[in-house]
């Protein structure tokens, strides 16, 4: 039999041992660039005042908005990773979250080249919180699982790989040298009728593994079976066939529905609550009131959630805002803010001409298809719950605190996830769930509904951007200012966020992405202002990129025009320098050649471009579009990526197209507004998507700068999307857009 | 009531306004189908009662009483050798690699195969006329699109 982990080495004994502390420790270094920080800052406040302050603030921003994101250390032990069962099924063990991005299929592929098995006799799953890895690498978030995960995985494949082929050897009496590893099998080079499969060897291993302290040499990349090519995705015929379960179609045997009491207003609490009538309502059999909290628990979803409006109760503080004053909050004033980035000095650059423009962005919501939903089962001492979740390891905190248990007691399932896009970084459904498992001993099943998830989520917050710039008498870009002023991204407490990290950076680093200026500019600045409001926003794809990079690549639009250049043409003079600047002009070129820019479209068409660097992608993005008074429509969009080495190029396109889809609608279509203090749109009848009507026709080309994955692929291409309709808007008609969604009217 | 979903039938103890879309997913335990909106909006909750498409999140299950319901789960057909054998939609649907999250994707295989049925050569408008009351928020539309057509190829090819 394989090694199940509890019978492992001591090896994987003391890796399991030191969970806890690697957790620390990942954080630790998260932290580590925060706590240099703390001390300059400190230190700044009481020797140098403000302005050192500023210059702390500035230099820890740089680092937090060019440096990689934060992950968890992967377990040491590959049987954490794999188990290879005697009937020689590899059964891989995936820490990351399908929640359609593709990441199973793409880590596989990893995993499988190094490994060097059969495609055929794999089996993915999806790793759970008792599997060994810890909470902050099973975090699926920020386009970060490929390059995160890409040397560690082939690591830990090509160890398993060499254990194999020591026990292989010792088996047959040769030497390791001989051993050939070929399609989950060992043999002697040139002697197939040697081959034994890696299951028997496994199988027939006499004693316990020794997991090699150091790290075997890794394939080069020309000898990759897998990694580059499109292999088909592992989780689709479940998906086809409806058999694949997600967090809403949990069942287990026993369980009841419940349903949570939601505020009228955003951030108000419940002063007073009873059971009212609730308890006698069809179907309802508990009703749970507890600390701010009030719920039901039935034996039909239905009634669950009609019970809840039979409750009496009384509800205290809270915001009134209306949709006027958030508009009015969301702006860039002319004083104040934290800088975050500074080169050259913008104020006394040649100013024979001055260029300036204002931009906004609304809030939206996510408005993935499948609302939050979980399903708990709790004990005195242990607790169950799986979750349709990108954050197993936050949401086992959260459990850990709303029970008052150890973390250890509690096993988070994480479930495939019909969509996120950043809804799912939170905690929400999973504690409700969690809650009313415990107060009633019957597993809990919660699943919000639409008018829930759209009223009661975290949502992109709203931002506003105003850019200037000067020319010199000779038409050259010689300065460029780009002040942005939105709510919370990182600092809502919700998400992590909030006090500390607000003191420390000034600046809320997720909202200020795509903010950064990497045209090559004498005079740069930037400065972001936070202008929070009272109402929950977060993570939404693409975080600060989509606002940011509407308005900034807007911009570059408009100073092209006044500069009287060709708007590609114009991005090329200014292209970063070094290696960044060579990559934007390969996408610029690629994306010019695949639309034809050179010649003019059809009458009646209007063609617009767009070109961003976010998270260590190069995206060039071109779209045609046609225009009435009445609609915009984008026929036809050319979009060249850089992300270095790609794993699975179908994979890659399938995001490039979702991206620029998911990008039309919000750019066209989707606001969420808020009066007296709580959304107004509750379902798609008042909040539309894009359709297949909308859909452009799309051309990808994947360009590919480095040998290894330097960039993400779920969210860099959607931030170029909205500058690029409304440049091509500018391109047919005259007209500037500089508020979404866009209308013509 | 009793209900015939997938060619078998189900004795249900549900009230007269009980929606389908619960009691096939929580009575029946079919979680194929998908709730995504609660308004018939977005068509993830699609299935066919008597061959029609019809949103099951609106729908009373009374109203299905003596008819046939299909649903994701009753797409595909079993062979002689017992094997699954998926129904062309299905099979153009990973041929193209349409799903990313897939939440949808019941709706919209279940949409299409209806689809197919009434029009089994459809051209390009055809395909986004019939199609384009689903919402696909990963933004598959251009694969949808394709696979379908694919699709009726498949059926064709099978015929």
């Amino acid at each position: 039999m394989a090694k199940q982990p509890e019978q492992l080495s001591p090896e994987e004994q003391a890796a399991a041992a030191e969970k806890k502390a690697r957790r620390a420790i990942s954080r630790r270094r998260f932290l580590m660039v925060l706590g240099g920080g703390v001390g300059v800052l400190a230190v700044g406040a009481v020797l140098g005042g403000p302005t050192l302050v500023r210059e702390a603030r500035l230099a820890i921003n740089q680092a937090f908005l060019t440096g990689a994101a934060p992950s968890g250390a992967p377990p040491k032990s590959p049987f954490v990773w794999f188990e290879i069962t005697a009937d020689n099924i590899a059964h891989l063990y995936i820490p990351k979250i399908e929640m359609g991005q593709g990441i199973h299929t793409a880590l596989t592929q990893i995993a499988a080249d190094e490994l060097e098995l059969d495609w055929a006799q794999i089996q993915v799953h999806q790793a759970d919180s008792a599997r060994g890895f810890d909470g902050d690498l099973m975090f699926t978030f920020g386009s970060t699982s490929v390059t995160a995960m890409y040397q560690p995985i082939r690591e830990i494949a090509a160890t398993l790989r060499e254990m194999l082929r020591a026990e292989a050897a010792a088996q047959m009496g040769r030497t390791t040298t001989e051993m050939v590893a070929v399609g989950s099998a060992f043999e002697v080079s040139g002697a197939p009728e040697t081959r034994i499969a890696y299951g028997k060897i496994i199988t027939d291993k006499q004693g316990e593994w020794s997991i090699p302290g150091t790290v075997p040499a890794l394939k080069a990349n020309s000898d990759f079976r897998y990694i580059g090519t499109s292999a088909p995705r592992v989780d689709l015929r479940e998906k086809v066939t409806g058999r694949a379960i997600y967090g809403y179609d949990v069942r287990v045997e026993g369980m009841v529905y419940g349903a949570v009491a939601r505020p009228p207003r955003y951030g108000a609490k419940l002063k007073s609550a009873t059971a009212g009538d609730a308890e006698t309502q069809p179907g309802v059999i508990a009703v749970v009131i507890q600390d701010g909290f009030a719920g039901v628990i039935a034996s039909a979803r239905t009634q669950a959630q009609n019970a809840i409006l039979h409750l009496a109760l009384e509800w205290e503080g809270g915001t009134t805002i209306s949709q006027a004053e958030i508009d009015s909050i969301v702006s860039v004033p002319a004083e104040g803010g934290t800088l975050i980035q500074r080169d050259g000095d913008v104020t006394s650059a040649a100013n024979s001409k001055r260029i300036e423009a204002r931009y906004r962005t609304p809030m939206a919501v996510h408005a993935q298809l499948e609302p939050q939903a979980a399903m708990a089962t709790v004990t005195a001492d242990s607790a169950v719950v799986y979750v349709s979740t990108q954050a197993p390891g936050l949401t086992r905190e959260k459990i850990a605190l709303a029970l008052k248990l150890d973390e250890a007691k509690i096993e988070i399932i994480p479930t495939y996830v019909g969509g996120a896009f950043g809804r799912k970084t939170g905690a929400d459904v999973g504690v409700e769930a969690a809650l009313l498992a415990k107060a009633t001993g019957r597993p809990v099943h919660v699943g919000w509904t639409r008018e829930e998830d759209m009223k009661y989520g975290y949502r992109r917050p709203p931002a506003a951007n105003h850019l200037w710039a000067t020319l010199d008498g000779e038409g050259n870009l010689t300065a460029l200012h780009h002040g942005i002023a939105s709510s919370d991204v990182l600092f809502n407490p919700e998400v992590g966020g909030g006090g500390f990290l607000e003191t420390l950076l000034g600046a809320d680093p997720l909202a200020a992405y795509g903010g950064l200026i990497h045209y090559n500019i004498p005079n740069r600045r930037v400065i972001y202002h936070t202008t929070r409001v009272p109402v929950p926003t977060a993570y939404w794809r693409g975080l600060g990129s989509f606002a940011n990079t509407f308005a900034s690549e807007s911009f570059m639009d408009e100073i092209a025009f006044e500069a009287g250049i060709d708007p590609l043409e114009f991005r090329l003079r200014y292209k970063p320098e070094g290696d960044l600047g060579a990559r934007y002009e390969a996408a610029l070129t690629a994306a010019s050649q695949l639309a034809n820019w050179a010649t003019p479209p059809a009458p009646g068409r209007g063609r617009g471009v767009a070109v961003t660097y976010d998270r260590g992608t190069v995206v060039a993005l071109i779209v045609e579009v046609s225009g009435d008074e009445q609609r915009i429509r984008v026929h036809h969009a050319w979009c060249a990526v850089d992300p270095g080495l790609v794993i699975n190029p179908d994979g890659a396109i399938a995001q490039v197209q979702g991206s620029i889809i998911m990008g039309i609608s919000s750019a066209l279509y989707e606001r969420q507004v808020v009066e007296n203090g709580m959304a107004t749109n509750q379902n798609f009848n008042d909040y539309p998507l894009a359709r297949m009507t909308d859909a452009p026709t799309i051309d990808v080309a994947l360009l590919s700068s480095d040998d290894t994955p330097i960039g993400g692929m779920g969210e860099p291409v959607i931030g170029a999307v909205p500058a690029a309709i409304s440049n091509a808007v500018f391109a047919l008609m005259g007209l500037r857009l500089r508020e979404m969604p866009f209308t013509l009217g | 009531m009793e209900l015939n979903v997938n060619g078998q039938t189900y004795e249900v103890e549900v009230s007269a306004d009980d929606l389908l879309l619960w009691v096939l997913r929580d009575t029946i335990g079919l979680t194929g189908t998908k709730f995504g909106c609660g308004i018939g909006v977005c068509g993830s909750c699609s299935v066919h009662i008597d061959g029609m498409v019809m949103r099951s999140c609106i729908t009373p299950a009374a109203i299905a009483v003596g008819k046939t319901i299909t649903t994701i789960e009753g797409l595909a057909t079993v062979n002689d050798a017992g094997e699954e054998v998926l129904h062309p939609v299905q099979e153009a649907f990973i041929e193209h690699q349409v799903p990313q999250c897939s939440w949808c994707m019941s709706g919209q295989m279940m949409t299409a195969a209806a689809f197919l049925e009434s029009n089994p050569t459809p051209n390009d408008d055809d395909i986004i006329a019939a199609m384009s009351n689903n919402t696909c928020r990963c933004g598959t539309y251009v694969r949808i699109r394709s696979a379908v057509a694919r699709a009726a190829q498949i059926a064709e090819d099978r015929a």
